[in-house]
Parts: structure tokens; C-alpha cells; sequence
């Protein structure tokens, strides 16, 4: 593949003459000479009139003839003179290849044009991903090319960071590493710091790198890590274990401060089977109930049919009261824990008995297909209790399985001894592979400054960020997209990391770099990688396997058959911690409870534009992070959103923005981490707060004790839902529209009223008339009616569709400011409501994504004056944007608000946090077209339009995927017989071949897209299944997209339905 | 005419009014309006007044400019709310608009004679008031430069226009409205252009007055003409005054939004424009009339009549509020019955008491007589009526935006500087129209008011007695 890099970092490429490459004065004065032709002759005097007289000619003709004064940007195209084997101009490729995230890899179908990668969708394939992602890894190609990634690399040359080479590094290197490996020193004073990372070849490399340097450390650290679930399962099973659910089997989940639906590394895995346990397809409607106990909302929580706020330092006592109540001989053995076990009810924890003990009936009549999940921010005593509780109701072998992972390290506790090493002065040389420990390690060790006495220190990253700049060496590193590599999935399917693109700035990957650290006799990636494929299995024919494991993009697994049993030995002392170390139901201060964040994760995604901007699924917030507190807490501290507060904690404290959210415990506030970065890149730079400095090596999950001080400053959070507060009446009439616009029941009101989406008794909607005002557009003759379902009883809100749309739609980011204002472009969107009048505890959490609806009587079709949105031959609401003059007022019309206007060219702008009056950063007009333009512009897709300013846009349905498979389609017609031709004269597209972006990434599989006029297609099936129904019905808007309603399945008679609402409320009819 | 009073107020149904006081003859009156017009220096107050205008539509065109080359994310207008101020001022500017041809047009085909002292200015007001509202549809589109879609131009691509839409009907109504609008003030005017030809002491004067004079002797055919194409233009603006407000109506009633959703819409738009246009009328007249001396002429019985349509006009908008409120309640419509309860008591309810305040209860000052006859009162009370119908429209179209049918895109509007600046250029611009004309044309229907004279009446005497 050919690299489009076009300006290597030093030096010229290419040179006219030598005294080009000299630049000498002569050369100066030819350049200057040269041209233009006849140039000299302007000063001759006689000619001055001649020129005038040019001059005013091209001026009347460019300016007043008003077509010349069009600037069209200057392109430069360089057709190639012989087409690559395998490639049509025009049609896109995909190539298989696996993401890497915190040691799990998600398998990855990459979609490119013209040699550039544009799109990422799950590989159908894959075993975890089945064709879905999740939102990181549909926006990671953006990161492929983020202008601000790291172009150079750099090393401290006389106290000053300079930029070198690849070069100068290879030749410093080998020395340095040959030095090291000297027969006495055997890599004494070596170091190696990894990212975790379940890649088969640098595990490979590290053997081989510590064979040949036995005295080297090798150390794994990552700020969102498995320590605390490693050593629990070491505890009772004897060697680390991972665990697998399958919550396709589960009918009753308890989530201990899980989010196992969504920062999960099986999420997407985890959606799809638990999606699968709610449709209540079969006769008896069954569906699974999910208890979920946490501290803050997670999206598992705003999915669950039961959900308790608890601290996050109570999860641990409500595990050991279930476990009490089931396995009542475990007892701790001191006196404090006894007495603690005795004395504590639920409701010491803020649970109520009653929802209690009907949770334990539940779980112990469901043994077997019952499942507890224990968050990895619990201490190992709670992964360790919940193992024994799984055996316990028998769900080892059905819900639960484990696999092995024999080179697990603990984070912190490698992390914690290279700080000690290091302090010790015993690292002369440390290599760092990715991660940012500058800015992520715990803050006890302040890895900074002992960073800054060891003598040698190499950053292989991204970014030059926190760590690099305090780094002897900075090298870029190659993103995955341009990297050979392998990794292993959840699930152990080995999945192998393919380039899809030549390192654009010349980076490497962490293999390349330890094939140079050890001397290796491969240096390429790719025959390291093959050379580890090799070694993996016994292949008949190894270059046959690879070449399909490329083709597939993974090897599956063999499962692991052998089960551990629990050593009943370890369990007690478990059981005793649980208890000894809980705090009380009371205690002085906040907890502060440690999160990754939806879209940045642990901050390496910081300088994703797609992620800053995609809302948080549940607070909505972008382009910050916050501190999360309940209503009653900021009410007590006096603060309310946007107002400043210090966190402290140990004598640490950090200033952040407070972020009211209902349901979050009174005591305990969340905080995302991965924001508050600088300096690496222009869409990081002032995002957020950074909460590392709170979270120590004791308190990597949560901290208790906190203080927390309202500063008096207010700082301004850009939310894409406003809140009204409940008691308003802005807030009434939410609540009051709720059950019409997202309907829903309990499983017990779907058994006795399968009917309810479209009851009009139960939604309270208003009766729908069908009167229209003009001709309605019948769309009669149409081959075909494209239409899409929203299932919101799968659908868990994660967002992913958002993303998805941004990248397939060439939707630009529009920056805090203008998010402040409201104007951001996503074409799909995710809603969010809390339902109940308690902002406290809300009843439950509504999510509803939300497309155009594509109505086929569309209110924004009629009052266009220049008919720039209408209806195509296939019924569906179509934008022309270039007829559009930007009038807005289809918006207006527009009740479902899915438009989104152009307010700038937001594509030619950086996106702006602070616009501050002017709307637009001073350099806006002036700063000369750098090389990032290019850059971005090589995400674009070329089938969708890149809109300019002053333009309406909206989601289209995908409209570019339609056209594409409907010329497939016409063609492979077009080759049929006569006979086949007549039997099937609507020329189908079939079902499933074809689906929109959104619904391509949807893990849960919520949202299905076909044709309606195809009566075998499932979107015609689901259009006419009992729970459908449209939004806003009543407007006679008749939408295409239409939503099945949501079934929740609370606890019968325990909890009132979410629809309280009495039959004769309304004047509908 | 020793007899005759100052006051012409009187309620004495035995007498009639006069409407010119003072002792003018024909001669002083066309010396006293034409003086207006050549008087080598204008009042000092006229320069000023002319300056801060005149900086105001400087800034009114830098913003524009701005806008051009920015776009309109200059503006406050965001997602739900895509019409902000510049569809507010609009809407406000063809309200003012109204009263001028409702004067010229309406009353002349009623015969209400006392309207002569005032409709010159009404109607150049008009005009100036069209001109302002026309600049903000124009300007707020997002391509401003392929504007010219809206207009239906045969083409080789046989685009046409979307005709279900109400923004053509609004192109169609208000292009409608201001070329007959200028045509009743054009054609009125030349009479008293021609006076001001023959009185023009410079040849500049005497050309320009000459070529819009187009030729006016005076003959009797001149006057049978002219009478004749008055009463015509007459005829064809008064529907326009019921159209064009109703027809900038639908651009609300036709969409389906709560609280733009309504029939009673065009009524109630013409009935406020009505009420509006006057108040404007009173802002601009009471300061004239003071600046030049034109009291015997806009005497304060015309501005107690002023005060009347503004009291009538005031309460039918008061009437349209109550009725909004029924209706959304009786509908039964969730969405209907939220929109107007959240007008009135929800984020925005301070704007929306401003203009109930403003529209409605300032206006019951006018059943006193001692108040329609107060020029401190009028002149504040007008002030006040401009306000709060500026804030109708802002209820109207920023409330009903913001919170639509779906909690999740609402919103709250704030407006930019940007927005602010060029509301203000807008008046920039509608003042240095308005003293330009007061400088350079006739302020009062010369020829009509002579009509009108105590003088002109066969029985003079009896008529003063």
C-alpha cells in the first residue's frame, strides 16, 4: 500500500537541482526569475497602460460576471497509470482486522476506499463482535486521523526536547540495548512498562526479550484494570481466572456495580445475549428481571427492572446479605464481622426488605439460570463471594464458565513496584509501550517525578502526551489501522491486526519496537506476527491458515472445558473482609467512586472529535466530564449543575464542575475519568476535569472520606438535553407526554393487554385521525417501502448508532460552543428521560434512539418554498441539498426535531470550546490552510455528500447504502431469465443484505431496517407485531420508522406500574 | 374667528370639530409644510436624531456584512428554535407597516377626513417599516445567495417554487403590499410635489421635484385623474391591509406546532398589526409634530382618535389572548394545553407578562379622556404598546419553538449581540428613512388638508361658530 505521507518529517524528497537542495541565493534569484513570464515588463512604463487595460478587462470579467469570482479549491489528482490487482475504482474494500482495548480485542470489518480506511463494523463473523461495535471502536478510525497525533519523535538533547528520527533512534537503540545486554549487565537497569495486552506476539517477544535480558522487569499497568477480579478468583479458585456470562441463559440477573452492559470489554457480546432474554416473544411473554445495586446510574442500571443506588463501599454488604441468606453457614469469623452479620438488614444499606427478600426467592427458584455479576471496581472479597454464590445456585457450567489467564498481572501492584524500583534508582532504562502513566498512575506514586530521575525513558504513544513530554524519547506509534499485531478476544478467539493503511507519520507498534529492544532477527511486523501465528497450533498447512485467519480476521478458540470449584478454605477469610472492612451505613465525608467514561474511556480517546461529542448516554453531557451528585447532596452543599466545587480526598484535591444527576446516591458521586487533559491535541486540550489525581493505589475503584466545598465559580457544561426540574411545569408536562411518546408496560400488563402500545387507555396518547390537509403523497407503485423498527425492549442506549451514523454520514463535529447553542449535527440521536417524581430515586430511565422518521405525510415537506425536501420514488423524505437555500423553516415543522442545520461550515472550522462572542476563534479567516484539511478529509465517504453551510440535513436513511444495493440488485436481475425475471418483476433486494449504519453497529440489534413491501422482510414483520406503534401518531404524520414499546419486568405487586395513569384522564377521544 | 377654540377635543355632537386650528390661510399652510422641506438648515434636534441613525444603519450593515461571510450561526437561532429575531423582527416590522395604508386606504373610503393631517406620514412609514421587515426574511436564509429560489423564474430546469408553502404566499403578500403601498403614498404625493417644483428656489430642487412631480399642472383633467387613480389605489389596498398581516399568519397557522397551530391567527395578526402600526404612528407624530410645529395640523384630537383605535385594537389583542387560551384548552390536545400553560408560566413567562402588561393593560389607560389627551401619557403608552408587540412576537414564535412536542429537544433561546445589533440597525435604518422624508418630501397631503380647512368650507363662518 502506498504511504500518504507526503512530507516526511525532515528534510526535502525531492530536489529540481542541486542547488535546489543547497537553497543557495542563485537559486533564490532563478526562482524569483523565473516567472511569471513577461513579469519585468510591468515596471517598463510604456507598457503600464497595456497592463491597466488587461487588468480592468480580467477584473469586469471575473467580478462582474460573478461566475469568476467562484473560488473552487485547487486539486491535484494522480490517476494511476496502471490499476493495482484486486482493486475496481470506485467500489470499497474490507479487510478483517481486531482492535485492542485494555487487553481485549474486538474483531473488526474495516471498510476503504481508494486505500484509505473510512468505516468500522464488527466482523459478522466474530465470535464477541457477530457484526456489531461498540462506540469506541466506530469512532477509532477518526483517531487514525487525528491531525494531532505525533508526527515526529523526540529526545532531550542538551536539556532541550528536539525532534529526531528513526534514524538516529534504530542507531541509539543499538547501541544502547547492546550495551544493556552485555554478558554483565543482562538487562540490569531495564525496564519495561506494557500496556495490557493479550497479544500473542508481544508476549512472545517479551519471552524472548527477558531471555536474552534475564535481569530486565517487565510491568503491565492500565488505570481501568482486572486486579481486583483476578485476585478474587485467585483467591478461590487458585490462578487467575476470567469469567464468562452467558445471560442469554440468565432469567435473573444481580449486577453488584457491574456495567456489564456497556464500559464492559464483552459488552457488545453481553447487549446481544441479554437483548435476547427480553424480546418476550414466546407464548408465556418470559423475560429476564435484572437487579442491579450501584452507586451511580451505569446504562446497566438504566436497564434494570430493579435498581437499588447503594455506595459502592455497601455493594459488598448487600452481596454478603444475599449470600447470608443462601448460604447461611458462611460466617465471618470476628467478632465485628459477626456482629455486623447478625445485626444488618437491607435497609441499613438503603434497600428495601420487602424487594430484598423477593430478590432472594427469585434467585433461589432460578438456580441454574440465575447469574451475579460483581463489578471490576468491588474489592476481591465481592468477586471472590460471588464466584462461591454462582456455585452455589448452580449456574457454573450454564450462566458462568471461566477461562484461564496465566499471565495476568496485577496492575497496581506492578505499577507500584517499577515506582519503587525507580525510586530506588534501579531503572536506568524504561520502555514504555503505549499507556500514559504520567497521567493515569495511581497519584501516591507519583510516577511523574520519579519518572523524571530515571536517566533513560522511551514513550512509544499516540500522542506526545504527558508521559512523552517528560520523556528522554518520544516515538510515535503506529495506530492500529496501520499496525501488524494480534490479540486475543474476550473469549481467547485470536484475532490478527492487519494494516489497512501505511503508517501515516511513520509510527511503529509496540512489537516493532521490542524486535528492535531485543535484537530480534524479524524487524517487520508482519513476520513477527506470522512467525507467533506459527507457533500458536498445529497447522497442516501454515501459510494456508494464515492466510484464511487473514481472510477471516480470526482463529477461534478452543473453549476450555475444565471448570474450577471453589476451595472452600480461602472463601471464609473473604467472607470475614466483606464485613470487617465495610465502613458502616454511616460515615464522615463522600465516597468518591471511579468510572470510565463512555467516550473517552480512561482518556485515551480525548482527542476523538466523534467522542467528545456523542453526548454520555445518560447525562448527556459533552465535551466534559463532571462530578456526579445527587439532587439531595447538591442541595445540602448549596450547588446545582455547572457550579465549581473542590473534591478532597488525603490532602489531594482536584476542582470540578458539579453534574446533578437523579439517582445517584446521596453519599457518593461519580466521577468519568479520562478527561482534564493538555497539550496533546486541540480537541482534548480543557475537556473536562481530571479526577487521577484523587485515585490512589488504595482507592483505585472508590474512595471514601471526601470532602467536598462548593468554590463559588460556575463553569458552563454544554448537555444535549436540557434539564427541567421536575417540579416545573416544564417538568410536568414532560412527565405528562412520557407514556404517549415512549410507551411501555410491565410484562404482567403485556400478558393481560398485548395490545397496550396502541390502547389509548394506557398511553394516554390522543386518537389518531387521518384527515389531511393536502393530496397525500400515497407513493402508489413504489418497488419499494423502506421502513425501520426500533425495538426499545432491546435497546440499552449505549449509543453506538450515533456514532456509526457520524462516520458513515461524513457528520461533522460542531464544538462545545455551538453544542451549547444546541446545533449539533448528529442525525441520529438517543433520548433520555427519568420517569417518576422523585429525582432521587427515578422510577426508571427511558432511552429511545431517534432517526428521521421518514414520514410519509411529512409536515417539513410542505412548507419548503423551494421543494428542497420531498419524497423519492421510494416513499422516502428526502434532502436536497442543494436546493436547499437554508430557511429553516422545515425544522419548525418538524415534531419529531430530527433536522439539523449548518449554522457554520463546521467542516472547515476547528471546533470551537469558548466561542465567545465572536462565534469563531480570531484566526478563523486568517490561519492558511494547513495540512490537516487533507488529512480529515481522507475519513470522508466519498458516497455521501460533504454539506457546506446554510444547509438542512438529515438522516437519510442511508440513502447511499440503498442506491448501492439497489444497482446490485438490478444488475444481478438484469441476468436472470425471462421466467425468473417475471417471477420476481419487483426486482428484491433481499432481506438483510442490506441495513443502515446504525443498525449495522446496534449490538442489542435494535434497530432493523428493510423493506416494508417485501412481506417476508422482518422490518414488515416487526411493523405488524403487536408492541409497534408510532410516534406522535396522532399528527397523522405517518412515520416510517416506528418503535416496539419497552417491557420492563419488575417484581409483580411489589412496585406500581410505570404508567399510573387512570383510563379516563385525557380527552383524546 | 375669534370663536374658534384651540381645543378642538370638545364632545359637543352639536358642533363639528374642526380638524385644522390655528388661522392659516391656504397660502400659510403650503408655507408651513413646504418650509419643513426648505428651510436651509434643519432643526438641531433633526442632525442629531439624523447621526444616531444613520450610526445605526451603518452598524445594521457591518452586521450584515458579518453575517454574510460567517453565517447565520451568528445569530441565537439554534436547534429547536431555527427562526429567532430576525423572523421576530420581521413579523414586528410588517405589523408596524399596517397603519399607514389602514389610514390612507380605509379611512379615505370611509371618508374620515380628519385622517389627511396624518397619512402622508403613516403611509411613508409604511413603506419604511416594509422595507425593514423585507430585509429580515431575505437575509435570514442560510444561502442568502441563491435567494432568488423563493422567486418563481421560469428556468431551463422548470424549478418552481413550492406554492403550498407559506413563505411564497408571504413573498407574494408582502411584494403585494409594499408595491401598492408606495404606489397610494407616490401617487398622493405628486400634487405636493409639484408645489414644491414651483416654490423650488435651487435648479437642483426644481429638477428633482420636477421629475417626480411627472409633469403636474394642476388642470382640472390633472385633478379628475388624479382623484380617480386615488380612489382605485384606494380600493386595492384596503383588502391588502387584511391580507398581507393574514397571510404572515399562516406562516404559523399552516405549521402544525403547538401554539402556532391556530385559526384565530389572521385576525388576531391583523387586529395587533393594526394596534401596533398606530402606536408607531404616535411615537413618530407627537415628536414631529413638536419638532416643526405642525400642531394646528396633527392637532390633539387626531391623536385622541389615535387613541381610540389604539384602546379598541389593544383589547381585541387582549381578546385574542383569552381566546388562545380557551381554544388550547377546549382542544384537549396535551401538547396544545402545555404550549400556552408554559407561555404563561413557564421559562418564558417573563416575556410573556411584558407583553401582556404592555398590549393589553397599558391601553385601559385611554378610557380616560384626561389620558388620550396627555402627550406625556400617548407618547409613553406608545412607546410601551411598540414594546410589548415586539414581545408578542417573541412569545409567539420563541416559546412555541422551544418546547415542542418532544421533552428532549427543547430548548432555551438566548439571542447573540449579533441579534441585538442588527434589531437596533433596524430601527437605524427605519429612522434615517423616516428623517430623510421629513426633510425632503411633504409631511403633511398639502392639497388634501386645504380640503379640509375651516376655509375650504362653503359656510366658513358657520362652521367656526
Amino acid at each position: 500500500m502506498p504511504s500518504v505521507d507526503q512530507q516526511p518529517p525532515h528534510g526535502k524528497a525531492y530536489w529540481r537541482s542541486l542547488d535546489e537542495l543547497a537553497d543557495t541565493p542563485a537559486f533564490r534569484e532563478f526562482l524569483h526569475r523565473e516567472f511569471p513570464a513577461g513579469a519585468a515588463d510591468l515596471i517598463d512604463s510604456g507598457q503600464r497602460r497595456q497592463f491597466l487595460k488587461i487588468m480592468g478587462a480580467s477584473l469586469a470579467l471575473a467580478g462582474l460576471g460573478l461566475g469568476g469570482c467562484r473560488r473552487w479549491p485547487k486539486e491535484k489528482i494522480t490517476p494511476f497509470a496502471h490499476r493495482p490487482p484486486g482493486r475496481v475504482p470506485g467500489l470499497p474494500l474490507h479487510y478483517a482486522t481486531s482492535m485492542e482495548l485494555g487487553g481485549v480485542a474486538s474483531g473488526l470489518l474495516v471498510t476503504s476506499y481508494d486505500g484509505r480506511p473510512i468505516k468500522v463494523e464488527g466482523n459478522p463473523e466474530h465470535p464477541t463482535s457477530r457484526g456489531a461495535t461498540d462506540a469506541l471502536a466506530q469512532a477509532s478510525v477518526l483517531g487514525l486521523y487525528d491531525p494531532d497525533r505525533s508526527r515526529n519523535l523526540m529526545t532531550v538533547a542538551g536539556g532541550q526536547r528536539t525532534t529526531s528520527s528513526w534514524r538516529a533512534f534504530d542507531e541509539w537503540a543499538g547501541k544502547e540495548f547492546q550495551r544493556l545486554a552485555d554478558a554483565n549487565a543482562k538487562g540490569a537497569g531495564l525496564a519495561v512498562l506494557s500496556e495490557a495486552t493479550s497479544s500473542p506476539s508481544v508476549n512472545d517477544l517479551k519471552r524472548r526479550l527477558l531471555a536474552r535480558l534475564p535481569r530486565a522487569t517487565w510491568h503491565e499497568y492500565e488505570p481501568i484494570n482486572n486486579d481486583h477480579e483476578l485476585a478474587g478468583s485467585t483467591g478461590v479458585f487458585g490462578s487467575p481466572h476470567r469469567t464468562h456470562y452467558a445471560f442469554e441463559r440468565a432469567k435473573i440477573i444481580v449486577s453488584l456495580d457491574s456495567d456489564f452492559l456497556h464500559i464492559h470489554p464483552a459488552a457488545v457480546k453481553h447487549t446481544r445475549d441479554f437483548a435476547a432474554t427480553r424480546r418476550a416473544d414466546d407464548p408465556q411473554r418470559t423475560m429476564s428481571r435484572l437487579y442491579v445495586f450501584e452507586p451511580g446510574y451505569s446504562l446497566t442500571g438504566a436497564n434494570a427492572d430493579h435498581r437499588f443506588p447503594v455506595r459502592g463501599a455497601d455493594v459488598g454488604i448487600v452481596l454478603g446479605l444475599i449470600a447470608k441468606r443462601l448460604m447461611g453457614e458462611l460466617r465471618p469469623s470476628s467478632s465485628i464481622a459477626q456482629q455486623r452479620f447478625e445485626q444488618t438488614t437491607p435497609a441499613d444499606v438503603g434497600v428495601e426488605q420487602a424487594a430484598f427478600d423477593r430478590m432472594i426467592e427469585d434467585l433461589d427458584s432460578h438456580r441454574g439460570e440465575s447469574l451475579v455479576v460483581a463489578g471490576r471496581r468491588q474489592p476481591a472479597e465481592v468477586h471472590a463471594l460471588t464466584h462461591a454464590i454462582n456455585e452455589h445456585l448452580g449456574n457454573f457450567g450454564s450462566t458462568v464458565s471461566f477461562s484461564t489467564l496465566p499471565d495476568a498481572q496485577a496492575h497496581v501492584a506492578s505499577i507500584t513496584d517499577l515506582v519503587n524500583n525507580m525510586a530506588a534508582g534501579a531503572v536506568e532504562t524504561l520502555v514504555m509501550l503505549g499507556g500514559n502513566p504520567v497521567y493515569d498512575a495511581p497519584a501516591d506514586l507519583e510516577f511523574a517525578h520519579h519518572l523524571g530521575r530515571v536517566p533513560t525513558s522511551i514513550h512509544l504513544s499516540l500522542y506526545d502526551d504527558e508521559t512523552s513530554k517528560r520523556s528522554t524519547w518520544h516515538l510515535p506509534r503506529a495506530h492500529y489501522l496501520e499496525s501488524w499485531s494480534d490479540a486475543r478476544a474476550f473469549d481467547g478467539t485470536l484475532g490478527v491486526v492487519q494494516p489497512i493503511i501505511a503508517p501515516l507519520f511513520g509510527g511503529r507498534t509496540p512489537i516493532e519496537l521490542l524486535a528492535t529492544i531485543s535484537a530480534d532477527r524479524l524487524s517487520e511486523g508482519q513476520a513477527i506476527v506470522r512467525r507467533t501465528f506459527a507457533s500458536l497450533g498445529r497447522f497442516p498447512d501454515v501459510d494456508r491458515s494464515w492466510k484464511r485467519t487473514l481472510h477471516e480476521g480470526f482463529l477461534a478458540a478452543s473453549p476450555s472445558a475444565r471448570q474450577p470449584k471453589i476451595r472452600r478454605k480461602g472463601l471464609g477469610d473473604f467472607v470475614g473482609d466483606i464485613w470487617q472492612r465495610w465502613p458502616g451505613p454511616e460515615s464522615e465525608g463522600f465516597e468518591l467512586a471511579f468510572a470510565p467514561d463512555a467516550s473517552v474511556y480512561d482518556g485515551r480517546f480525548a482527542n476523538n472529535g466523534w467522542l467528545q461529542e456523542l453526548p454520555d448516554p445518560l447525562t448527556k453531557l459533552t465535551w466534559d466530564n463532571a462530578v456526579l451528585m445527587s439532587p439531595r447532596a447538591a442541595r445540602e452543599l448549596g450547588v446545582t449543575t455547572g457550579d465549581m466545587v473542590t473534591l478532597t480526598h488525603q490532602g489531594r484535591s482536584v476542582k470540578a464542575a458539579v453534574c446533578v444527576m437523579p439517582g445517584q446516591h446521596a453519599r457518593s458521586v461519580t466521577l468519568a475519568l479520562g478527561y482534564g487533559r493538555r497539550d496533546i491535541g486541540v480537541i482534548a486540550q480543557d475537556a473536562g476535569f481530571d479526577f487521577y489525581p484523587l485515585r490512589t493505589t488504595d482507592a483505585m475503584g472508590f474512595a471514601l472520606g471526601a470532602v467536598i466545598e462548593p468554590t463559588g465559580a460556575t463553569y458552563e457544561l454544554a448537555q444535549t438535553q436540557d434539564h427541567h426540574a421536575l417540579d416545573t411545569i416544564s417538568g410536568r408536562g414532560a412527565q405528562e407526554r412520557l407514556p404517549s411518546i415512549f410507551r411501555e408496560a410491565t410484562r404482567q400488563e403485556y400478558l393481560d393487554k398485548p395490545g397496550f402500545a396502541n390502547d389509548h387507555h394506557h398511553t394516554g396518547a390522543h386518537v389518531v385521525h387521518r384527515l389531511s390537509l393536502w393530496d397525500e403523497n400515497t407513493v402508489q407503485g413504489a418497488q419499494y417501502r423502506w421502513g425501520m423498527s426500533i425495538d426499545l425492549n432491546a435497546c440499552t442506549g449505549c449509543s453506538a448508532c450515533m456514532v456509526a451514523c457520524q462516520a458513515e454520514n461524513n457528520i461533522p463535529i460542531v464544538g462545545k460552543d455551538q453544542v451549547k447553542r444546541g446545533r449539533e449535527l448528529h442525525w441520529i440521536r438517543v433520548d433520555r428521560y427519568f420517569k417518576g417524581n422523585d429525582p432521587e430515586r427515578p422510577e426508571a430511565i427511558a432511552l429511545q434512539p431517534v432517526p428521521c422518521m421518514m414520514c410519509e405525510n411529512a409536515p417539513c415537506e410542505q412548507v419548503c418554498p423551494v421543494a428542497a425536501t420531498t419524497h423519492d420514488a421510494d416513499g422516502l423524505n428526502v434532502m436536497i441539498y442543494n436546493r436547499c437555500i437554508g430557511t429553516r423553516y422545515c425544522s419548525n415543522n418538524c415534531p419529531y426535531k430530527v433536522r439539523r442545520f449548518n449554522y457554520f461550515d463546521y467542516h472547515k472550522r476547528e471546533p470551537v470550546r469558548e466561542g465567545g462572542a465572536l462565534h469563531v476563534t480570531a484566526d478563523y479567516y486568517t490561519r492558511p490552510q494547513t495540512d490537516t484539511h487533507p488529512l480529515k478529509q481522507m475519513q470522508f465517504n466519498p458516497e455521501v455528500t460533504v454539506r457546506s453551510r446554510g444547509v438542512m440535513e438529515k438522516c437519510t436513511y442511508c440513502i447511499q447504502r440503498i442506491s448501492a444495493a439497489k444497482i446490485t440488485a438490478k444488475n444481478a436481475w438484469m441476468k436472470l431469465s425471462d421466467d425468473q425475471k417475471r417471477e420476481d418483476p419487483r426486482v428484491t433486494i433481499p432481506d438483510g443484505s442490506l441495513t443502515t449504519a446504525c443498525a449495522q453497529a446496534c449490538p442489542a440489534g435494535a434497530i432493523v431496517f428493510g423493506d416494508l413491501g417485501d412481506p417476508s422482510s422482518s422490518v414488515a414483520a416487526l411493523r405488524g407485531h403487536e408492541r409497534s406503534y408510532e410516534m406522535l401518531e396522532e399528527l397523522n404524520t405517518k412515520p416510517r420508522t416506528t418503535y416496539l414499546a419497552k417491557l420492563r419486568n419488575p417484581i409483580p405487586d411489589l412496585i406500581a406500574s410505570p404508567n399510573p395513569r387512570t383510563p379516563d384522564d385525557h380527552t383524546g377521544a | 374667528m375669534t370663536t374658534l377654540a384651540l381645543d378642538n377635543t370638545f364632545d359637543d355632537p352639536t358642533r363639528r370639530a374642526p380638524l385644522v386650528l390655528g388661522h392659516d390661510e391656504f397660502s400659510t399652510v403650503t408655507e408651513k409644510i413646504c418650509g419643513v422641506n426648505e428651510a436651509r438648515r434643519a432643526p438641531r434636534a433633526w442632525y442629531i436624531a439624523f447621526a444616531i441613525s444613520l450610526f445605526f444603519t451603518g452598524i445594521l450593515g457591518v452586521m450584515i456584512l458579518y453575517l454574510f461571510a460567517t453565517g447565520v450561526g451568528v445569530w441565537g437561532n439554534q436547534n429547536p428554535v431555527m427562526w429567532g429575531f430576525p423572523i421576530i423582527n420581521f413579523v414586528f416590522w410588517i405589523g408596524i407597516g399596517h397603519a399607514g395604508t389602514l389610514i390612507s386606504a380605509i379611512l379615505y373610503l370611509f371618508r374620515q377626513k380628519w385622517r389627511t393631517a396624518i397619512n402622508r406620514f403613516a403611509e411613508a412609514m409604511t413603506i419604511f417599516a416594509v422595507i425593514c421587515a423585507l430585509m429580515f426574511p431575505s437575509i435570514h436564509v442560510g444561502r442568502v445567495w441563491v435567494l432568488y429560489w423563493t422567486i418563481p423564474i421560469p428556468n431551463q430546469m422548470e424549478l418552481w417554487p413550492q406554492f403550498r408553502s407559506p413563505l411564497i404566499w408571504d413573498f407574494f403578500a408582502v411584494g403585494t403590499y409594499f408595491t401598492v403601498s408606495f404606489l397610494f403614498w407616490y401617487v398622493g404625493m405628486i400634487p405636493d410635489l409639484a408645489t414644491l417644483r414651483d416654490r423650488a428656489t435651487t435648479r437642483l430642487r426644481a429638477i428633482v421635484y420636477g421629475i417626480f412631480a411627472l409633469g403636474w399642472r394642476g388642470s382640472i383633467r390633472h385633478w379628475h385623474r388624479y382623484e380617480r387613480a386615488y380612489l382605485l389605489l384606494a380600493a386595492l389596498a384596503t383588502p391588502l391591509v387584511l391580507s398581507v398581516h393574514s397571510v404572515v399568519s399562516f406562516d404559523f397557522a399552516i405549521s402544525q406546532l403547538p401554539g402556532w397551530h391556530t385559526t384565530i391567527f389572521p385576525p388576531y395578526f391583523v387586529a395587533g398589526a393594526i394596534f401596533s402600526g398606530f402606536a408607531m404612528v404616535m411615537t413618530l407624530a407627537i415628536p414631529a409634530r413638536q419638532l416643526w410645529g405642525l400642531k394646528d395640523f396633527i392637532t390633539l384630537r387626531h391623536l385622541e382618535n389615535m387613541n381610540k383605535i389604539i384602546l379598541v385594537t389593544g383589547s381585541m389583542v387582549g381578546y385574542a389572548y383569552i381566546m388562545e387560551f380557551f381554544t388550547s384548552w377546549y382542544s384537549g390536545s396535551l401538547y396544545e394545553w402545555f404550549g400556552f400553560a408554559n407561555r404563561a408560566f413557564g421559562p418564558y413567562a417573563w416575556a410573556y407578562w411584558i407583553m401582556v402588561s404592555c398590549n393589553v393593560l397599558v391601553p385601559q389607560i385611554f378610557w380616560f379622556k384626561a389620558a388620550r389627551q396627555s402627550i406625556w401619557v400617548m407618547f409613553i403608552a406608545s412607546l410601551l404598546v411598540n414594546l410589548g408587540m415586539w414581545f408578542e412576537r417573541f412569545v409567539i414564535i420563541v416559546t412555541s419553538l422551544a418546547q415542542d412536542f418532544l421533552p428532549s429537544s427543547w430548548g432555551y433561546y438566548v439571542p447573540t449581540w449579533v441579534d441585538l445589533l442588527m434589531l437596533a440597525g433596524s430601527f437605524g435604518l427605519f429612522l434615517t428613512l423616516f428623517l430623510l422624508f421629513c426633510r425632503y418630501l411633504p409631511i403633511i397631503a398639502i392639497a388634501e388638508v386645504k380640503a379640509v380647512m375651516p376655509k375650504a368650507h362653503a359656510h366658513e363662518s358657520e362652521a367656526s361658530r
